[in-house]
């Protein structure tokens, strides 16, 4: 097991925005977490990286309980996310986006740097080495010296994950990853993750685009009111009842009118 | 001949300039990883005072005083720097301005120790000390062709752009490796810093400190250049003023800071006139170069183009 959500709440103010959700995902998933808008998936995410802490609960990542421990120690572990509204870096190019990625795998100092010592020399080499293999697989190796401001929308999106990528996680959080991409660039993404998936890591994917998720994921968790409604393999949750209710039936409304 | 191009006054100017070089890029370094700090004058008072008062009272030599002002200062940084975390933007400026203020009614009001608002005089000198020295290894300034004041103001000179191709050189090296993308990352996102791993404290506090380093290091080498120093010399017009080289000169590259120190410290020398009206003029101009250039005269395009442009050079006619 890679990731223990044990019974975790959360609660803003008065509003609650996670209700005792628990599930685990398994080392090699492709996991989803769906829900309508407001369901509180970004939130478990800003759990997971503990950019908040929860009310109650615990989050075991490989056996360790990561509850509380600071942002970047969480990182180091080896848990990195991307973002639902993109959150480059972005008046540094495409490649030095994704170097920063590799910062905590990575360890010069003031002195090293300064006076660039051979160790440091060979560390920012692969560094740049190791980032510009990302960015050819994200096929992005064209626009390395281009600032991120100045990429389109999905490129950015794909360099969110290359940048994650370059952080070496064993479990890589994805919020959102298809929206505002056009059918070509979703297609590309599901390459994308599925070769991901081949490079060992566990994916835990929030997304709305049904077709993606049904084809992507190995087992999906459905949040609605901050609750978990259904647990299941992508045709277990789309037979089931209540998640068609809340949710999928939900959709088809939508795409009707 | 060398004697009679080389004026004592004009070299002051030139180490003033030289001072105010590494006072800008003490704010440069601190902004560079999105910390608005208005503490250097106070951090520069604090190397300043340190260094006069070891070498007056320990007799350590200038070059020891100069290197515990700087430390000192960069003590005083990081215990100020960690609670400047909890603030941010316009609320850190103020913050630290009051900071500087406080040092200074320190310095003030501990007159057994600061000799208060009256300040220290007999500081010793760099230029006279090197004087010395060297008359007692047998060398004499007229071998040269220059009296010793000239002697003096040279070797100060000298010194201090030394120094400054030495602070750019590793402020440069710096911003170009790890560290360098660990400060800009959390200048531009520190929420997305702190997610890629970066421990956010500690590249925070460190540029702080660093930013303090260098201040108490100039208010130091500023102590032994004038020697004489008093509070009204690190007060909150002399923390504005240096804000105002980095953000006239452009606060995203280097050469900003370098351009916007030498160039607001020239102006009021080169046209007598205006000296008086330096405060207004600083005013008019941040006015102005907040609605037309907010990032200062200086940015990173700028310098691409006269690269560009030079490269083009080459290759063209
Ligand atoms: N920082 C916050 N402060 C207050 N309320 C928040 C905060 N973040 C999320 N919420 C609330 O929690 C609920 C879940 O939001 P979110 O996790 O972003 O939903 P989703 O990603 O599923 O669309 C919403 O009602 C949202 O308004
Ligand atoms: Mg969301």
């Amino acid at each position: 097991m890679v990731l223990k959500i044990n019974h975790i709440s959360k609660n803003f103010g008065g509003i609650s925005a996670l209700t005792d959700v628990s599930f685990s995902i398994n080392e090699g998933e492709i996991y989803g977490l769906i829900g309508p808008n407001g369901a509180g998936k970004t939130t478990m995410f800003n759990l997971i990286t503990n950019i908040f802490s929860p009310s109650s609960g615990e989050i075991i990542f490989k056996e360790d309980n990561i509850t509380g421990i600071k942002p970047h120690k969480i990182t180091e572990k080896g848990i990195c996310r991307t973002y639902q509204n993109i959150r480059l870096f972005s008046q540094m190019s495409a490649l030095e986006n994704v170097m920063v990625g590799g910062h905590c795998r990575s360890e010069s100092g003031v002195m090293r740097s300064v006076f660039r010592t051979r160790y440091q020399r060979s560390e920012e080499k692969t560094l740049k080495e190791n980032a510009e293999e990302l960015l050819e697989i994200v096929g992005l190796i064209k626009y390395k010296d281009v600032l991120a401001e100045n990429l389109a929308y999905g490129q950015q999106r794909r360099l969110e994950i290359a940048r994650a990528l370059a952080s070496d996680p064993s479990l890589l959080l994805l919020d959102e990853p298809a929206a505002g991409m056009n059918e070509n660039e979703t297609d590309s993404l599901f390459d994308l993750i599925k070769q991901v998936q081949a490079r060992g890591i566990t994916v835990l994917i929030i997304e709305h685009d049904m077709p993606l998720v049904m084809k992507l994921c190995d087992r999906i968790t459905v949040l609605n009111f901050g609750e978990k409604l259904a647990e299941g393999t992508p045709l277990e949750i789309q037979n089931n009842e209540a998640v068609i209710e809340a949710y999928l039936g939900k959709e088809e409304e939508d795409d009707i009118a | 001949m060398l004697g009679e191009l080389l004026n004592p006054y004009q070299l002051q100017i030139a180490s003033f300039v030289l001072i105010n070089i590494i006072l800008a890029i003490s704010v440069y370094v601190t902004l560079s990883s999105g910390q608005l700090s208005l503490g250097s004058a106070g951090f520069m008072g604090i190397g300043a005072y340190t260094s006069a008062l070891v070498t007056i009272h320990f007799e350590f030599p200038i070059i020891v005083g100069v290197l515990v002002g700087a430390v000192v200062a960069g003590i005083l940084g990081i215990l100020i720097g960690i609670p400047a975390l909890r603030l941010s933007g316009v609320y850190l400026a103020i913050a630290t301005l009051g900071l500087g203020e406080v040092i200074r009614v320190i310095f003030v009001n501990w007159e057994s120790l600061t000799n208060g608002a009256v300040g220290i005089s007999n500081i010793p000198q760099i230029g006279r000390e090197i004087v010395f020295t060297t008359r007692d290894l047998g060398f004499n300034a007229t071998s040269l062709g220059l009296q010793n004041n000239q002697f003096a103001s040279l070797s100060v000179f000298l010194i201090l752009f030394v120094l400054n191709i030495f602070i750019i050189w590793f402020i440069v090296r710096q911003k170009n490796s790890r560290v360098g993308r660990a400060f800009s990352a959390i200048q531009l996102d520190e929420k997305a810093a702190e997610s890629m791993g970066i421990n956010v404290t500690y590249y925070k506090v460190l540029s702080f400190a660093q930013g303090a380093v260098l201040a108490g290091l100039a208010g130091a080498l500023f102590a032994h250049v004038m020697g004489y120093i008093s509070p009204s010399d690190f007060a909150y017009h002399r923390a504005v003023e240096i804000l105002i080289f980095t953000v006239f000169g452009g606060s995203e590259v280097i050469v900003g800071s370098v351009f916007g120190a030498a160039f607001l410290t020239l102006m009021p020398e080169v046209l007598r006139f205006i000296s008086e009206y330096r405060y207004i003029i600083y005013g008019v101009l941040l006015v102005i170069l907040m609605a037309v250039r907010p990032q200062g005269i200086i940015d990173a395009n700028i310098l691409k183009r006269l690269k560009r442009s030079k490269g083009g050079d080459v290759h063209g006619s």
